[in-house]
């Protein structure tokens, strides 16, 4: 029941779990390489900084792409209010911080809290709406708590804030590594309870879902929750790990739509497709970055890249894999009859 | 002491009413027939009763206890258990998977794990003849079928009174004599039974008794034969003009015994 | 004339830019059941084509209207013809991620072209306005306000005047139906995003000759939009209309409130959203669904 309720044949199935198998392997192994033995290898970028801050980037949105799938995926409520939690997470821990000189360590374990918080007051109303107006509401919570935050003086307000520099590449990759994990076993566990089941249904029928018992308000809130919680701690990785947050670099409403189109891409409501599309998805955006900061044209590439996947993939990759679907022409033909006009 | 007593349920929507001041009582055991004109009102005094609509008047009482403003799945675990006219499946699920989502949610005491919901599911696909086809995704069930998977999902919840909506539209002859016999079968295993249906044969199969709205409001109620023979029920249904045709063929009917 | 008095009449002149803004946004959504993300965009083409002829060829901003229209007309058209289309029937939250690309090429293209430098276009009359107290009311508002009128008619008469716009209502209603009676539907639909887009233009060039403008000026009249969809409620141009002033008396006086400042439009655009959207769903002026 349980493998068939994740919608993913099992041969694709396989197969992403070796290819993520492997590559979280690379992953973990690859910093404990030292740099003569990389070199040896004829691997000199393993222990680059560069190398490290792609892995970090790339763990990040494995986190904010499994996060989102909870709630987006699971319950089918396509939130796009979830970078809200990402800054909150990264406030939360930047002011502990820089303001109150807590260490960094115990700062952390505030932003997932913050951020959950936060979740919970605005969820309850706002999971009442659905479709458009669902979307634009949390779309509007994103952009309404970054502006807010941007007038407070004591959060820096458009000058943002400085924490101390921590200088450890390694920490800050480990921590998101192991945030990444939290957020795929939380996914993992709530696809086999009870709880899981309850999501799946409502995502299919909410009504449905309330006449044979799940109590849907309850259930949508602590998804939300969930996700809230997974995407502050991520949020609150990234404020020490870069040391300045502002209104720009942990509200940006890109984000929030990189994560879904990570999770869509790789299979929304799977367990280890917003994995895979967070890794393909990120290293394609950081290729487009040319390793430097988003310029002007990296937008435009992540623009063209949206719509070109919106176009023919409206599906998900995982019609591609899944047996159902071979990546070819009449496919797409096929696609873009269903779907257009 | 009535299992379900509704009085004066009162539901608008917008200026509309409709439901004006509906009353009546489904006692333990009985098969109750919710018969009337289309917007007569039927699906939408399900939805009060299931706690998808909120009430604007009136109270609805189970085992003498007001069920008013409760949420529509603490409704479900007090043992209601009820089917959408138009069905409404979870769709990436099987048959055996939609099932088992009754049990593990709507069942009032104990909390099932899935492997345990899935066989209790198993049971129930066995009562209503879907079990061959347990491990379809519901997207290749015909209608009939989906129809019969409603009913599954709502009995695996174990419920003590089943709503069902209009579970028999739309099939052919032989299938209403087969959900005819499964609807007996439910009854038999002592669940109440509150049904909306147009084929007269079910309600006159399979029913205790009636119950005609029109226009939100009660029009008769009593035993189903009399009830179809009601002079404003026909006129409902049919028209004025029938009705008096009706009345006089009855009458033309009725002379030789009077002679 | 006392405090209050000027707010309000402030609010209701900045409202009559938001009914500009959201008449395009609210036919589009009505119409064709898109929430278009990249509508802001839209509004700012429109800015930069009135900047660009009044900084090299001296046109008055209000004269250069038509204009906006036209080039926002042509680029909707394309746009929906040619992208928005192919995914027309598919779930919202692929519109969605669509129309936030082709916001984010749109606006990159502009800092391309524009840079973010701001611009602002000033006419000589930039400056007089009406004396009304203390305030000064700028006469460029007040011109604002009556194009957004006018604009608000136009769309109207369209709809309810002309074969275009019943094509345009009908398709709206039931598209199986439309195409039934004869209805070209690619075209319709290509046709309602294009004259929505081309009030956005319009839109955009109103807001050129009283806000300096860059590519992404535009962003949070979206969101803004969105807000006065809601607040008036869907499917009527009065209810726009209603909506937008509204919205701009609530922007106004609660920026003047204490503690706020201008640096909020987006939060109140936000609370106001989630306040109508929790508390009366189908707006003000809407009808029941």
């Amino acid at each position: 029941m349980i493998a068939r309720l994740r919608r993913m044949p099992v041969t694709w199935r396989r197969t992403t779990m070796v290819v993520v198998g492997i590559a979280l392997l690379l992953v973990v192994l690859a910093p404990l390489t030292s740099t003569d033995a990389a070199q040896q290898a004829g691997l000199p970028l393993l222990t680059d900084k560069l190398w490290f801050r792609i892995a970090t980037t790339v763990a990040m949105f494995v986190t904010l792409a499994s996060a989102w799938n909870i709630i987006g995926g699971l319950t089918g409520y396509a939130s796009f209010g979830n970078v809200a939690f990402f800054g909150l997470g990264a406030y939360g821990t930047g002011v502990l911080v820089s303001n109150l000189h807590w260490s960094f360590l115990i700062a952390l374990l505030a932003a997932p809290l913050i951020a959950a918080i936060f979740a919970l007051v605005v969820g309850i109303p706002l999971l009442r709406l659905r479709g458009h107006y669902f979307a634009v509401a949390t779309l509007g919570v994103g952009v309404a708590v970054g502006e807010v935050i941007n007038n407070v003086g004591p959060l820096g307000a458009s000058t943002g804030l400085f924490l101390p520099i921590m200088r450890s590449d390694r920490l800050f990759f480990y921590l998101m590594i192991g945030a990444a994990g939290v957020a795929v076993l939380s996914t993992r566990l709530i696809l086999k309870s009870r709880f899981g089941y309850g999501l799946l249904a409502i995502r299919e029928n909410e009504e449905a879902a309330a006449v044979i018992g799940v109590n849907t308000t309850f259930y949508k809130v602590s998804a939300f929750v969930i996700a809230a919680a997974l995407t502050g701690l991520a949020g609150g990785i990234f404020a020490q790990w870069n040391s300045f947050i502002n209104q720009e670099n942990v509200f940006p409403v890109t984000y929030n739509v990189e994560m879904i189109l990570m999770a869509v891409l790789g299979g929304a409501g799977t367990l280890l497709g917003p994995v895979a599309g967070a890794i393909v998805l990120e290293l394609i955006i950081q290729a487009l970055a040319g390793g430097g900061s988003a310029s002007v044209y990296s937008q435009i590439g992540l623009g063209v890249l949206l719509a070109v996947c919106v176009i023919f993939i409206p599906r998900g990759v995982i019609d591609f894999f899944g047996g159902q679907s071979r990546l070819s022409l009449s496919y797409l033909r096929r696609t873009l009859r269903e779907t257009s006009a | 002491m009535s299992l379900l007593a509704v009085r004066d349920l009162t539901k608008r929507f917008g200026g509309v009413h409709a439901l004006a001041e509906v009353s009546f009582t489904v006692e333990k055991g009985e098969v109750l027939g919710i018969i009337g004109p289309n917007g007569a009102g039927k699906t939408t005094l399900l939805n009060c009763i299931s706690g998808l609509y909120r009430l604007d008047g009136g109270d609805i009482r189970w085992d003498d206890t007001s069920i008013r403003g409760m949420a529509a799945h603490r409704i479900a675990r007090l043992g209601i258990g009820r089917t959408f006219q138009i069905v409404r499946p979870f769709p990436s699920m099987t048959v055996r998977e939609n099932t088992a989502m009754g049990a593990l949610f709507g069942q009032p005491q104990g909390r099932l794990q899935p492997h345990e919901a899935q066989k209790q599911a198993d049971e129930v696909l066995e009562l209503v003849g879907l079990a061959e086809k347990r491990d379809f995704p519901v997207l290749r069930l015909t209608v009939p079928d989906r129809k019969r998977l409603e009913i599954a999902r709502a009995l695996a919840m174990r419920p003590r009174l089943l709503l069902l909506d209009e579970v028999m539209a739309g099939l052919n002859a032989v299938e209403v004599e087969q959900a005819l016999g499964m609807v007996r079968r439910v009854r038999e295993s002592g669940i109440t039974i509150v049904l909306i249906e147009h084929v007269m044969k079910v309600i006159v199969g399979v029913c205790t008794r009636a119950l005609v709205l029109n226009f939100g409001r009660p029009l008769a109620e009593g035993p189903p034969e009399e009830v179809l023979r009601d002079r404003r029920v026909i006129e409902a249904y049919l028209g004025e003009r029938y009705a008096r045709l009706q009345e006089a063929a009855d009458q033309e009917r009725a002379k030789p015994t009077d002679a | 004339m006392s405090q209050f008095t000027q707010q309000v009449i402030l609010g209701l002149l900045l409202g009559g830019v938001y009914v500009a803004v959201a008449l395009g946004f609210s036919l589009v959504w009505g119409i064709l059941n898109i929430v278009n993300l990249a509508h802001g965009a839209f509004v700012i083409i429109g800015a930069y084509v009135t900047w660009a002829l009044f900084a090299h060829l001296h046109i008055d901003p209000f004269i250069s209207l038509p204009v906006d229209a036209v080039v926002l007309f042509i680029v909707g058209y394309a746009l929906q013809r040619g992208v928005i289309n192919r995914v027309i029937r598919a779930p919202v939250l692929f519109t969605f991620l669509l129309t936030f690309g082709l916001n984010l090429i749109i606006v990159s293209v502009l800092l391309v072209i524009f840079t973010g430098d701001f611009r602002s276009v000033t006419p000589s009359y930039s400056g007089s306005g009406l004396q009304l107290g203390s305030v000064t009311i700028p006469y460029i508002r007040v011109a604002g306000l009556a194009v957004a009128l006018v604009l608000a008619g136009i769309l109207w008469l369209i709809l309810n005047r002309t074969r275009t716009g019943a094509a345009i209502l009908a398709v709206g209603a039931d598209r199986d139906a439309a195409q039934l009676v004869g209805v070209d539907l690619r075209h319709a639909y290509a046709l309602t995003f294009a004259i929505g887009a081309a009030f956005a233009g319009v839109a955009g060039g109103i807001i050129s000759t009283f806000q300096s403008i860059t590519p992404t000026a535009g962003d949070p009249y979206t969101l803004q939009a969105f807000a006065v969809v809601i607040l008036g409620g869907l499917g009527r141009v009065s209810a726009t209309v209603a909506g937008g002033l509204l919205f701009g008396l609530i922007e106004v006086l609660g920026q003047s409130a204490p503690g706020l400042g201008s640096g909020y439009a987006n939060a109140i655009a936000f609370a106001v959203l989630v306040i109508v959207l929790v508390v009366r769903p189908q707006g003000l002026l809407g009808r029941l669904a």
